[in-house]
Parts: C-alpha cells; structure tokens; sequence
C-alpha cells in the first residue's frame, strides 16, 4: 500500500492510487488500463497519460435515447473495445478533481466491475507534476468480456427509494445534497436572465444537508484526509456513523463524486447515488421540497 | 475546402487556448449571462448597439471547457468577420452553426456548443426590447 494514500487514514485505501503508482504501471497495459474521463469532452486531445484510454460520460455511459445507463450488452462490448477484460484493473482519472472519473466508476460498480481505482489528484495533479502526456492514441487487443449482470439496488436509489428514504431522515437516515449553496437554497433558479437549467423549482429534498461536492477536495485536486472529511461530513452536516445515506446532485454526476468519498474513503457500507437528482425531483409532482 | 475532425479539433483548441474578441467591453449596452458554472460553463456577452441594426462592439468573459468557450470565441470571429447585423445574428441557425464548427467533434454537446449563440441572440433581444421601450 503506498504510503501517500495509507497516511491519510481512509477506511478503503486501496480504491486509491498515487500518480507515481500511475506512472509506475503505464506499459502494464495487460493487467492496467488507465482511462480518462473528463467533463471537458476535448481534453483528452488536446493530451493525455501515455496508454491511456478515453471513456466519455456521455457517448459511452449513457443510453442514447432513454435516461438510463448503457446496457449489459453494450457495457461488454465498450469493455471488450477497450481492452479491458473482468480482472483487468481500471485506474480513472479527470479533470474537475476526478469528478467524472468517480461518476465513470460508479457505472462501472452497476456492472460489478470492482476492480477499480482512481487516481488520487486527477489530471490537474499529474499535469502539475510535469509528468508525460501525449496525443497518441494507443489501441490494445479487444479482450473477452463476458455480459455482465447489472444491480441498480445497491449503489443506485431511484425517485421511490428517496421518497422511501424521507422517513428515514435524522433516524439512521441521511441525504446529502452536494450542489452549490445558491442551487440549494433555489436562489439560483431566480437569477434574472439565467437558464433555468431543467428544473421547474428551486430548492432540495426536505431534511438533505448541504456538503457542496468539491469540499472533499484540496487545493491541488488530492482527496482530504479522512479526519478532514470526517469533520465535514460528520461534524458540519451531522452524518452518524453507520447511517444510510442518499447523494443527489443535478443529474447525479457530483454526487457520484460524494458517494466514493463516504463509500471507500469514510467506509459507509450502505451508500446510494441518486442520479435522477434535481432534475426529477424539481420537476415531479408534488415532491416536496424545502427552501 | 472541409477540415477534417483533428483539424476541426485543434481550432477549437485554439480557439479556446487564445480567444478572440475576450474581455469586458466597458461601454457595453448589454451584458447578458448565459451557461451554468456548473455545467459546461458560463459566458458573460457584452453587445454595444450601433447604427441600423449593427454591432459596435462585442466581447465575452467566462469560464468552461473546450467546447463552450472554443465556439464562443469563433462565433465572434464570425460576427466580425462576415459583419454580421443584429437581425442576422438572430436570424443564425443552431444547426448550421454546429455543423460550420464541427457535429463530429461536438456530438451530443450542441448545450455547450451554442451556449455562446443562445446567449448572443438574448443579448441582442435584450437590446432591441430596451431601445424598442425607450422609443415607445
């Protein structure tokens, strides 16, 4: 275990690697597989790791016409297309302190593809540590992936499992909402002249507490130390240990970030990401909402 | 003559790396947000009306990724360098602005893609609507 990671004290370490592990394994591409993904959908062209692969969130991850995640079917084959098979390691990595890199790894938890790392500082760290980056595109032999099955029960929650959840609130129960304090407070959607970004209403789900997603972050894109985030998560918005808790963002794409954090850093076993987020919930009939 | 997808890569690149016509424009008539810090990013458009319709000046802040500040910058290029008017500016169609930059490299993010465009077309509505109202 590398000592950088193991000194901050998490609850899972191991879903952790340092870039120089990163740059350590770079031609271990039989049993590695780096893979970018990124919110800046052009980044990975402007440069990238060296053996790395691109996964975008978008085109990749997501059904082209239902709001859903890709299929069993599809996963396999982006799986296969990309050289990883079910033992390979998938070590993610970002920009926007890993944000989408923990959203990319969550998807790849529905599929039971456990096996994987991020690396802890994204792109940014990397960059910033003059490390090697190229805009040559690798290609590796397609591996055998066979059809997984895919579980939404665990890691997933659904609009039923929050209403469900309510009551559970403050009772061993938890939710946590980890947009900005203005989207949490619905100031945001009364901006004049702003988009309403999808959401006929402003606000959050009644008893979430406010713990923006960045927060777990420091300065240069590394995850605080566990009695940091701990003092945050526990100390600030109020989380008992052991509760069961519920992320949401806008579309679920932050809140995957919050559910790594709580899941592999702070150790919460029962940990769900709530991806339909404000935009279901701030345009569903009669959900109730809090300002 | 069409650019092929890397070349249309590297001028959003470009773009984005050295942006054309970026920086508040002081003696703005209008300055319209547009985009979501959160999402894609978010643009500031300053527009300073001329005679008949035309654009005296124009400039944008804001921060984002590639592809949203990259078409930001060339849609000012475009507006200076074709002299577009206010009518034409809201006469542009989203389509035919995604595809002049590129629907290969864009895909599924024509929101960020036209977040410039949008927000150009409120800024001259707004325009037209004060000046229309200080007339009337």
């Amino acid at each position: 275990m590398e000592q950088e990671i193991q000194q901050k004290g998490y609850a899972h370490p191991e879903a952790l690697v340092t870039t120089q592990w990163v740059a350590e394994h770079l031609d271990d591409t039989e049993n590695v597989r780096i893979v970018e993904s990124d919110e800046d959908v052009l980044l990975y062209e402007v440069g990238h790791i060296p053996n790395a692969v691109k996964i975008d969130w978008v085109e990749d991850l997501n059904d082209p016409l239902i709001r859903d995640y890709l299929d069993p079917e599809h996963f396999a084959r982006l799986m296969s297309e990309k050289g990883i098979g079910p033992d390979t390691k998938v070590v993610f990595y970002g920009d926007k302190n890993n944000w989408w890199a923990t959203y990319a790894l969550w998807v790849f938890q529905l599929f039971g593809h456990t096996n994987a790392v991020i690396m802890d500082g994204g792109r940014k760290k990397w960059e910033e540590e003059g490390r090697e980056m190229t805009q040559e595109v690798p290609s590796f032999p397609s591996k055998d992936y066979p059809v997984p099955t895919r579980d939404d029960s665990q890691i997933r929650a659904f609009k039923t499992d929050v209403e469900k959840h309510l009551e559970k609130v403050g009772r061993g129960g938890a939710l946590i909402d980890v947009r900005s304090p203005g989207e949490y407070s619905g100031e945001l959607l009364h901006m004049p002249d702003y988009p309403q970004e999808g959401a006929l209403r402003g606000g959050h789900i009644p008893g979430a507490a406010n713990v923006p997603w960045a927060r777990a972050v420091r300065d240069d894109g590394t995850f605080k130390s566990a009695d940091e985030l701990r003092e945050i998560y526990q100390g600030e918005a109020g989380l008992g240990q052991g509760d069961d808790v519920i992320a949401y963002c806008r579309i679920g794409e932050r809140s995957s970030h919050t559910w790594f954090v709580l899941k592999y850093l702070l150790g919460y076993d029962q940990v769900r990401n709530y991806d339909g987020s404000w935009t279901e919930w701030g345009n569903a009939v009669r959900a109730p909402i809090e300002r | 003559m069409s650019l092929d997808r890397r070349s249309r890569i590297e001028a959003l690149i470009d773009h984005r790396e050295n942006p054309r016509h970026k920086g508040v424009l002081p003696d703005a008539d209008v300055v319209m947000p547009g985009g979501s810090p959160e999402c894609g990013g978010s643009v500031l458009i300053y527009l300073k009306g001329g005679e008949n319709g035309e654009i005296a000046g124009l400039s944008f802040t804001g921060e984002g990724d590639t592809i949203s500040m990259g078409t930001t910058s060339i849609l000012m290029d475009l507006v200076f360098e074709e002299g577009l008017t206010m009518g034409d500016i809201l006469a542009l169609d989203y389509d035919e602005f995604v595809e002049r930059v590129g629907r290969d490299v864009i895909g599924s993010r024509t929101r960020n893609a036209t977040m410039g465009l949008s927000t150009l077309k409120s800024a001259v509505r707004k325009y037209q609507n004060e000046r229309l109202g200080a007339g009337a």
